[in-house]
C-alpha cells in the first residue's frame, strides 16, 4: 500500500520551482532532479532544478539551447551506476549526459529510423550492467545503449500485438532485469527480457480498477509490485505482480514548503485561499471526464507524467499541469506527520476574530511552524 | 464530375469549412451539395488528432496557464478535424461573445467557453444563450460576479442585449436593470479566491484552478420584473426566453450568420444606421429561425442551400479571417501530423495578422472584412503563405508537386502547368488577369523545381486572401 507522505515544488517560470516537469530523478546523492520542459517549450522555463526532499534548492542546469550542455524540450532523465543524470530530448533527439553538479559531460542521438538514431526519445532506465533503454517513441520502439551511447539493440514496431508499441512513453528495469514499458498509445504496460523478448502485458483501455488508459510511467519493486501512472485516468495505480489491481490513488496534494512560503508573503491570497472549498462540487455540465475535475479541483494529480521509486520506497508522481511532484510511501510505511492543509492558517484567523486585530506575517510564521512540530 | 460542380463545393468548403484540398473535393462532389451540407451539419464520428496527442506533446496546450496554450489546441483541432463547420462555428461564435484573457486571466475555463461552443453552437439559440451566462469566463468577462441582489452590476445584461441577441435601439435602459436583476446570483465558485488570483494574475502555487458556474439563491433578486412588456419573477432563463422571441434578435443573428459566411457586412455598430446588404436573405433566414423554434442548424441549412450563397457573385468577396487564412493553409501543407515545437510560430503569425484567438481586443470582438487588412498585416499575411507553400518539408505541398508533376512537369504547357496548380489548391481560381501573370510566370520554367515557387506565386495572390 501507497501512503501520502508530502508535496514537494511550486510553479515558476525560472529559478526555485517547476514548470511544466516531465520527469524526476532520485539520484543516490540525495537529490532530485526535476526536468522542466516549461510553457509554450522554453525561453526561460527549460531547466532542471535540483533540490532534495526537505525542499532545499541547489540551482538549476540545463537551459534552453542548442549548444553542449543546453536542452530544448526534456522529456525523463535516469541516473546511471556511476552517478550520471541522463536526459532525453524529445526535438533535438539526443541524449544529454550530466554530472550531479549539472556540468556538461556527453551528448548523442540524432534524427532517424536507423540503429541507434531516435525519433522523440522519451522514457529512459539503466539496468544493472549500466546499460540504457530508451523508450525511441515515434519509431515505436526501444533502443539499448552503452552508458556511453553506443547501440546494442533495439525491438518493438507499431502496432497493437504481443511486443509492439504505439507511442511508448516511460519505462523501467525491474529488479529482476526485466524491461517494463509505458505502452501510452495502447493501454497497457508490457514487460520485456533484457533482450526484448515479450514476457507479458498488463491492463487494458478503460476507467476501471487495473484498465488504463494512456499510461506514461511505470516503476516496480522487489515484490513485483507495478506503480503505473495512469496519465489519461488522472490517477495512479498499484496493480501486483500478475496485474491485477492493488490500490488507485487520485491524488491528495498539499501545501509544499515552497506553497507555504508563498502564502506567507502574499496574505491576502493565503486568506482568500483558506476561505474557499478546494473539492467542489462540479456542475454536471462537466461530466465525469477526469482531465477537466483535475483542472477544477487542485489536489488531484493532473497530468502525472512519471513515477519513481527511491531506495527507501518512496514514490514520486511528477505532475505536469500542477508543477509539483506527490510523494508516497510505500509500505512499510514511515508516515511522518504533517499538517492538514490549510489548519495552521485557520488557526490564526480565528485568533484574528476573536481579538479584531491584523494578523502579520510573523503571527503566521509562528503559527505554522507550531503546527508543524 | 463538371468543374462548375467542383467549384461550388470549394466555395461551400472555403465558407462553412477551412478550404480543402482537391481529393477531398472529388469525395464532397460524389457525394453531391446537398448531402455534404448535410454532412458538415450533423458530423458524424468527428476526428482530429486529439487532445491526448494534444497533452502529451504540447503541455501549456494541457495545462492552460495562459491563453496561447488554450488557442493553440484549438489550432491543432482546426487543422485536423473532419467536421470543420463545427469550428467554423466555435470560431463565429468567439467572433460574437468575444471573451478575452486579460480580464479572464484563465486559458482553461476560455478553453472550456470554446468546447461550449464547439457542442452546442449549432443547436437552439436559447439554449446556447443559457450555457453562455453560465459559462465563467462570460461572468467574469462581464462581472456577472459583482452582480448582486440589491447591488447590480449591469455589464452582462448590457452586453447581452447590445451584442449578444438584440442589437441597439431595441430594448430601453430600464430594461437593462430588470435583465440584470434577473441574473443576480449567476456567479463562479470560491468568487473570492478567484478573484484575488485574477486581479494578481497568480497562478501559485500549484497552476491555475478551472472556474465553475455557481448559482447563488440567496443572492438572486426574486423579485418582480419588467422586462420587454413582460411582468413575472423572472430568472436568467425566463429573460434569455423572453429574448429568443424577439424579431430583433431573429434579425440580428440572421444578419451576423450572413456576415460571417456570405458576404462581408459593414462593422456591428453601424447596423442600427445601415441596411443589411441583401434583406431578402435575412428576411430568408429569419423565417427559418422561427419556423425551427430556434434552430441554428436549421437556419444555417437555409443559409448555405440559398441562391444568394450559392451565387458566383458570393465566391472570393470575404477577406479570410487571419484564423481562417492559417487553418486553411496548415491544412493544406499538411505540416502537422502531431503537436511540434513549430506551431509557437505557426500561431503567432495569425497574432501579427491582427487575431489572436481568446485575447479580442474587445468585447465587441473583431472587426471583420476588409478591416483585417492594413500594409502590416498584409505583408504578414503574404509572407506566410508564400513561406508554407514553398516549403517542401511539408507532406501536403510535397503530394501536391508531386500530383501535379504527374507525367512530368516539362510536358505541360505553362497554362496546364498554371492549372494544374491551381486546381490542386483547391479548385482555386483567379481573375484572367492574374492567370496570365502566373502563367508569363511559369514560361521557360516548367519543371518541377519550379512547381513550388508557382504555389508560392499563386498563394501569394489577392485571391488566395478571400474566401
Amino acid at each position: 500500500m501507497l501512503h501520502y507522505l508530502q508535496t514537494i515544488g511550486i510553479v515558476a517560470m525560472e529559478g526555485r520551482g517547476f514548470e511544466y516537469p516531465t520527469d524526476t530523478v532520485a539520484a543516490k546523492n540525495g537529490r532530485l532532479y526535476v526536468l522542466n520542459r516549461s510553457r509554450d517549450f522554453g525561453e526561460r522555463g527549460v531547466r532542471v532544478t535540483v533540490l532534495d526532499l526537505d525542499s532545499e534548492y541547489y540551482g538549476t542546469f540545463g537551459h534552453l539551447g542548442e549548444d553542449e550542455g543546453l536542452l530544448i524540450s526534456p522529456m525523463c532523465a535516469a541516473e546511471s551506476g556511476q552517478g550520471l543524470i541522463y536526459v532525453t530530448d524529445d526535438y533535438t533527439h539526443r541524449i544529454t549526459v550530466f554530472d550531479y553538479d549539472g556540468g556538461f559531460v556527453s551528448r548523442w542521438g540524432t534524427h532517424g529510423a536507423g540503429d541507434g538514431e531516435m525519433n522523440g526519445p522519451s522514457g529512459a532506465a539503466f539496468d544493472a550492467d549500466d546499460n540504457l533503454y530508451v523508450a525511441d517513441t515515434h519509431n515505436n520502439r526501444i533502443q539499448k545503449f552503452t552508458s556511453s551511447g553506443e547501440f546494442l539493440l533495439a525491438f518493438g514496431s507499431l502496432g497493437s500485438s504481443e511486443g509492439q508499441l504505439r507511442l511508448p512513453w516511460g519505462l523501467t528495469v525491474a529488479p529482476n532485469g526485466d524491461l517494463y514499458v509505458a505502452d501510452w498509445g495502447n493501454d497497457r504496460i508490457q514487460r520485456f527480457s533484457p533482450d526484448g523478448d515479450f514476457i507479458a502485458a498488463y491492463g487494458a483501455s478503460g476507467r476501471g480498477d487495473g484498465e488504463l488508459r494512456r499510461p506514461s510511467g511505470v516503476a516496480v519493486d522487489e515484490n513485483d509490485y507495478i506503480y503505473v501512472s495512469d496519465w489519461g485516468n488522472e490517477r495512479v495505480q498499484a496493480l501486483d505482480g500478475d496485474g491485477s489491481p492493488v490500490q488507485v490513488l487520485r491524488g491528495e496534494a498539499t501545501l509544499s514548503k515552497w506553497a507555504a512560503g508563498f502564502m506567507e508573503a502574499n496574505l491576502e491570497e493565503a486568506e482568500a485561499r483558506a476561505s474557499a472549498n478546494l473539492a467542489p462540487d462540479l456542475p454536471d455540465v462537466y461530466g465525469d471526464d477526469p482531465h477537466t475535475e483535475s483542472a477544477h479541483i487542485e489536489s488531484l494529480f493532473w497530468a502525472p507524467m512519471s513515477v519513481k521509486l527511491d531506495d527507501a520506497g518512496r514514490l514520486y508522481v511528477t505532475e505536469g499541469n500542477r508543477h509539483r511532484i506527490q510523494i508516497y510511501q510505500r509500505e512499510p510505511a514511515r508516515i511522518a506527520s504533517r499538517p492538514s492543509d490549510n489548519t495552521w492558517l485557520q488557526n490564526v484567523q480565528a485568533r484574528k476574530q476573536a481579538t479584531g486585530t491584523r494578523i502579520s506575517s510573523s503571527d503566521i510564521l509562528s503559527a505554522r511552524d507550531a503546527d508543524r512540530t | 464530375m463538371a468543374q462548375t460542380d467542383i467549384e461550388l463545393i470549394a466555395h461551400l468548403m472555403r465558407r462553412a469549412g477551412f478550404g480543402a484540398t482537391r481529393d477531398e473535393l472529388d469525395a464532397y462532389a460524389a457525394k453531391g451539395y446537398e448531402a455534404t451540407v448535410e454532412d458538415l451539419l450533423n458530423p458524424k464520428d468527428a476526428e482530429w488528432l486529439g487532445d491526448d496527442m494534444v497533452r502529451r506533446f504540447d503541455l501549456e496546450a494541457s495545462g492552460m496557464i495562459n491563453s496561447p496554450g488554450s488557442a493553440r489546441s484549438w489550432v491543432y483541432r482546426m487543422i485536423t478535424t473532419n467536421a470543420p463547420l463545427v469550428e467554423k462555428m466555435a470560431l463565429f461564435w468567439h467572433g460574437i461573445f468575444a471573451t478575452g484573457v486579460p480580464k479572464v486571466i484563465n486559458g482553461r475555463v476560455l478553453y472550456d467557453q470554446i468546447g461550449m461552443f464547439r457542442h452546442h453552437g449549432m443547436g437552439r439559440f436559447d439554449s446556447l444563450l443559457v450555457r453562455l451566462a453560465k459559462d465563467p469566463a462570460m461572468i467574469v468577462w462581464l462581472d456577472n460576479q459583482d452582480n448582486h441582489s440589491g447591488a447590480i452590476n449591469e455589464n452582462w445584461a448590457r452586453e447581452l442585449l447590445e451584442l449578444f441577441s438584440m442589437g441597439v435601439g431595441n430594448y430601453t435602459e430600464e430594461d437593462i436593470k430588470e435583465c440584470a436583476r434577473a441574473f443576480t446570483g449567476w456567479t463562479i465558485g470560491n468568487t473570492n479566491y478567484m478573484m484575488v488570483r485574477s486581479e494578481r494574475d497568480s497562478d501559485w502555487p500549484y497552476g491555475r484552478i478551472a472556474y465553475h458556474f455557481d448559482y447563488r439563491p440567496e443572492d438572486h433578486d426574486e423579485g418582480e420584473k419588467t422586462f420587454l412588456g413582460h411582468r413575472g419573477r423572472f430568472n436568467g432563463e425566463d429573460i434569455i426566453g423572453i429574448i429568443c422571441r424577439q424579431e430583433s434578435t431573429a434579425r440580428f443573428i440572421s444578419r451576423h450568420l450572413y456576415h460571417f459566411f456570405v458576404a462581408d457586412e459593414p462593422p456591428v455598430p453601424s447596423w442600427p444606421y445601415t441596411p443589411p446588404r441583401d434583406p431578402e436573405a435575412i428576411d430568408t433566414l429569419v423565417q427559418s429561425y422561427f419556423d425551427s423554434g430556434y434552430d441554428l442548424r436549421s437556419v444555417l441549412r437555409a443559409l448555405f442551400n440559398s441562391d444568394f450563397f450559392k451565387s458566383e457573385d458570393a465566391r472570393y468577396k470575404k477577406v479570410k479571417g487571419p484564423a481562417e487564412l492559417l487553418v486553411s493553409v496548415l491544412r493544406m501543407t499538411g505540416e502537422f501530423d502531431r503537436p511540434k515545437r513549430e506551431m509557437i510560430p505557426r500561431y503567432q503569425q495569425i497574432v501579427w495578422m491582427g487575431q489572436q484567438l481568446n485575447n479580442p481586443p474587445s468585447v465587441e470582438g473583431w472587426h471583420q472584412g476588409t478591416e483585417w487588412i492594413d500594409t502590416g498585416t498584409l505583408i504578414e499575411r503574404i509572407n506566410f503563405v508564400s513561406e508554407q507553400f514553398g516549403d517542401t518539408n511539408h507532406q501536403g505541398v510535397r503530394e501536391m508537386v508531386d500530383k501535379i508533376c504527374e507525367g512530368g512537369a516539362e510536358r505541360l504547357s505553362p497554362e496546364q502547368l498554371v492549372d494544374r496548380c491551381l486546381d490542386e489548391m483547391g479548385a482555386f481560381t483567379v481573375s484572367d488577369e492574374t492567370r496570365d501573370s502566373l502563367v508569363r510566370f511559369a514560361e521557360g520554367r516548367h519543371v518541377r523545381e519550379n512547381v513550388e515557387q508557382l504555389l508560392r506565386l499563386s498563394a501569394s495572390t489577392k485571391e488566395f486572401q478571400m474566401a
